[in-house]
This record gives C-alpha cells, sequence and structure tokens, in this order.
C-alpha cells in the first residue's frame, strides 16, 4: 500500500511537471481552400504538431472568376484552466489604397468541437467568439458606397493581440498534446477577387493562447 | 475493535487499494502517452499572400447605330457586355446614296486595374481594280466621347484619344482640291492609319477595387463613316480589331 502511494505521487508531481505549461495552440488539422485561381494552401494535418498554416490565395484580381477565395483553418487548443485567443496580424498594407488592403481579406471564426474524451466540456461557460468575427465571412458579403467588398469581420480589425475567442477550462489531462484533449475551432479568410491594383501582398497573423477571463466549467 | 468493524475496514482498505491501483494505470498510461507529445506552444502562425495580376479586358458597349444608309443593316449587333463582335452592312456607297456619309457607331466598354493601351488594326479589300475603288483611305475612323461613369469606375482617370473623334466632323476632313476625291486628312481619321495595330485611345487604371461582377466601365464609341462618291462598283469588306492591353 505504501508503495503504491509513493509511486503514485511520483508520477503526480511528475504529469505535474510535465504540463507547468497549461495552455497549448497547435494545428486543428488540413486547411482547405476553394475558388482559387493557382492558390494553395499548406499545414500539417497532425492535431500534435505546432500551428504553422502558409496560404497562398492565388490570384485574386478580376482574372479569377470565381465570386470568393475561402479558407479554413482548423485550430486545436488546450488549457487547463479559462483561456482566451488573441490574434495580431502584421502587413497586409499597401499605399495605393487600390491595392488589397487588410480589409479586403475576410476573416471569421467559428465551429468549436472537442476532439475526444480528454476534452472538457462544461456546462456553466460557453465558448466566445467575439464581434465582429463571429460571421463566415464568406456568407456575409456586403459592398460599400464605393462598390468594394466587406465583410464583417476582416485583417483590419485585427489590431495587436486582438482577443477574438475566450471560454472555460478546455482539457482534462493536460500532459502535453494528444489528439484527444483538445478543442478545435475554424478560422476563416476570404479574398474576394476584384479589381485591385495590380502587385503581391502578404500578410501574417499570429494566434496567442494565454489565460482567460475566469468563467466557472 | 469488533469483527464487523474489521471486515468493513478490510473491504476499504481493498476498494483503496483498486482505486489507487486504477489511478497509478491511468496516470502511467498518461505518462507514457506523454511523453512524446510533450511539445507545447502558445503561439501559432498563418502566413498568407496574394497576387494580383494586371488585367484588361474589351466587350460590346450596346448596340450599333448606323444612319445615313441606303440599304444595308446591322448583322450582328453588339450586346452591352458581351465581347464585341459586330457585323454591319454599310449598304450602298455609290452616288447613288445621296447621304453626306454613312455612319456606324460600335459602343465598346473597357475595364482594367491597370493603365492600358487600346489598339487598332484594320484591313480594307474591295473587289474593284482601279484607283477608284474603296481604299482604308476612304474609311472614316475615330474614337467618339469617352465616358468614365458608375460605382466603382476611376472616374478622376485620364484618357488620351490618339485619333482626331469623329471623322465627319468638317475639320476633320474635305473634298481634295485637286483630286475631287472627299479624304479624311486629320490625324488619324480613316483606316490607312491603321494598317497595322495603332494605338487610338490610352489612359490610366479604369476600375477602383471592385468585383468583376460591376458591369461599369469606360464606355467610347468608335466611328465608322465613309462618304459617298463615285467609286469604282463593287464590294467592300472592311474588318477592323480592337486590341487592349496594360503595357
Amino acid at each position: 500500500m505504501k508503495r503504491i502511494l509513493a509511486i503514485t505521487a511520483l508520477l503526480i508531481v511528475f504529469v505535474g511537471s510535465a504540463s507547468a505549461q497549461t495552455f497549448d495552440i497547435s494545428s486543428g488539422g488540413t486547411p482547405t481552400i476553394t475558388g482559387a485561381l493557382s492558390g494553395s494552401v499548406s499545414g500539417n494535418s497532425s492535431t500534435t504538431t505546432d500551428l504553422n498554416v502558409t496560404i497562398n490565395f492565388g490570384e485574386v484580381g478580376p482574372a479569377n472568376t470565381n465570386a470568393i477565395v475561402k479558407v479554413v483553418v482548423p485550430i486545436a487548443i488546450r488549457s487547463l484552466s479559462p483561456y482566451k485567443v488573441t490574434a495580431t496580424v502584421t502587413g497586409g498594407t499597401n499605399v495605393n489604397l487600390q491595392a488589397l488592403q487588410r480589409s479586403d481579406v475576410g476573416f471569421g471564426v467559428n465551429n468549436m468541437r472537442g476532439t475526444g474524451f480528454l476534452s472538457r466540456n462544461c456546462n456553466n461557460s460557453d465558448h466566445i467568439f467575439y464581434s465582429p468575427f463571429t460571421a463566415d465571412p464568406a456568407t456575409h458579403i456586403t459592398y460599400t458606397a464605393a462598390g468594394r467588398a466587406d465583410y464583417p469581420g476582416n485583417l483590419g480589425d485585427i489590431g495587436t493581440s486582438t482577443t477574438i475567442l475566450s471560454g472555460p477550462t478546455l482539457s482534462f489531462l493536460f500532459g502535453g498534446r494528444f489528439s484527444s484533449n483538445a478543442h478545435i475551432f475554424d478560422a476563416i479568410f476570404t479574398v474576394m477577387p476584384q479589381f485591385y491594383a495590380s502587385g503581391t501582398t502578404t500578410a501574417s497573423v499570429t494566434f496567442t493562447i494565454s489565460a482567460g477571463p475566469s468563467v466557472p466549467c | 475493535m469488533n469483527a464487523s468493524a474489521a471486515a468493513q475496514a478490510f473491504l476499504l482498505e481493498k476498494k483503496m487499494k483498486k482505486t489507487i491501483r486504477l489511478l497509478l494505470v491511468v496516470l502511467t498510461m498518461t505518462v507514457v502517452s506523454a511523453a512524446p507529445a510533450i511539445a507545447q506552444s502558445t503561439t501559432g502562425t498563418v502566413s498568407m499572400s496574394a497576387t494580383v495580376s494586371k488585367f484588361v479586358e474589351i466587350n460590346s458597349g450596346g448596340g450599333v447605330t448606323l444612319s445615313g444608309n441606303s440599304g444595308g443593316g446591322i448583322t450582328t449587333n453588339g450586346t452591352v457586355n458581351n465581347p464585341l463582335s459586330v457585323v454591319v452592312n454599310l449598304g450602298e456607297l455609290g452616288p447613288a446614296n445621296t447621304n453626306s456619309f454613312v455612319t456606324a457607331s460600335v459602343p465598346l466598354k473597357l475595364r482594367s486595374n491597370a493603365a492600358y493601351v487600346l489598339s487598332l488594326a484594320a484591313t480594307v479589300s474591295s473587289t474593284g481594280s482601279t484607283a477608284n475603288e474603296i481604299t482604308s483611305a476612304d474609311v472614316g475612323f475615330g474614337m467618339g466621347t469617352i465616358v468614365r461613369s458608375g460605382v466603382g469606375v476611376n472616374t478622376a482617370g485620364t484618357d488620351t484619344n490618339a485619333t482626331s473623334g469623329d471623322p465627319t466632323l468638317g475639320a476633320n476632313g474635305s473634298v481634295n482640291g485637286t483630286t475631287g476625291r472627299y479624304n479624311f486628312t486629320a490625324l488619324r481619321s480613316n483606316l490607312s492609319a491603321f494598317s497595322s495595330a495603332t494605338t487610338a485611345l490610352s489612359g490610366s487604371f479604369i476600375m477602383n477595387a471592385v468585383p468583376r461582377s460591376n458591369t461599369n466601365g469606360l464606355t467610347v464609341p468608335a466611328l465608322f463613316a465613309i462618304k459617298p462618291q463615285f467609286y469604282e462598283t463593287g464590294t467592300t469588306t472592311i474588318v477592323a480589331t480592337f486590341t487592349v492591353s496594360a503595357p
């Protein structure tokens, strides 16, 4: 009996050490792209690998006759306490106002789901997607008075560490990344082909998970 | 401790051992499976790029207007926002046609996200065999009034008409005092100036950043005119090919 207790205590200490970092963000699966002309998206399909996705929207001038280029990036998150996810954007600006701008890239988050028996489903708090990023930008397009496509949420609405999501504890045991102890949500990026000024535009969005508002599980 | 209490304690200890064993198994499994998956990160990155290529297009700006004709007519009319493919029969061009000019106005619609150049290459072939047949110099040509209007159009853009405009204007032609033949004399006012691809119009980008579904653009009529004269009898075929490019 004493021996069993000692071993158990050691294991608890070891697990405690492994989970010193109680927040994690990783790939949530294979990203997808539709409506692209010479575009692509690459990312790791494994939910235990780092989130490192590269999107090439391809041609987004009028030569692309598709209605919209849409990319869905699944993102896995894990935590042992309430969390929040923030986004920070860099790049995506052009001096020429007719060129592609941050506001021309629609952005939204939705579709939170657990990944397995170690995903913790809390009944007393919801996972909250923050406005204006709650809609799928591909299905909520409007037009400005100038005729330019507009979205409820876009990269222009993201500054530095803009909160896009928060909620209660995400995982049970948290000794690291497992395929079964995460929640996954979709980050959606869209660009409608338009008569933008010619050129190439690059941007980067960094997602960060950290301690969020204290909410019960 | 009586026998009953001892039995209860024994059962409790047995339960505890079972629970601890189960816990041990779970923890062991967790640690074992955690070992290769310890990697964690609180940040992840999505990098993106997009390309916009120069784009130009020419379409019909609407129906053709034919006037001053005797006989003839519009065989294949233009349909706005559709590919430009127009066929016009100018009718009688000999002295039997007493009108001053036979004119055809063909509306063009241009769209681009970059500076554009509209060029024209034209061929004129007649069945005649003398200098009195209709030649390319007898076909007046010019680009008419350029209109940039509508939502999404770069209305501040500027255009340069490389032709002299309406070829029927008095300033653009007259009867040759020596030969008596009517000549279109102004700069690029007849098709002889367009025997090979030659700029007829150029300008700054036409469309602001709006979707292709926006049907607005720059409209301009291409004006063709022939003055009925004592030409050699026969038929004449005129083919004018417009090309827009983004240099």
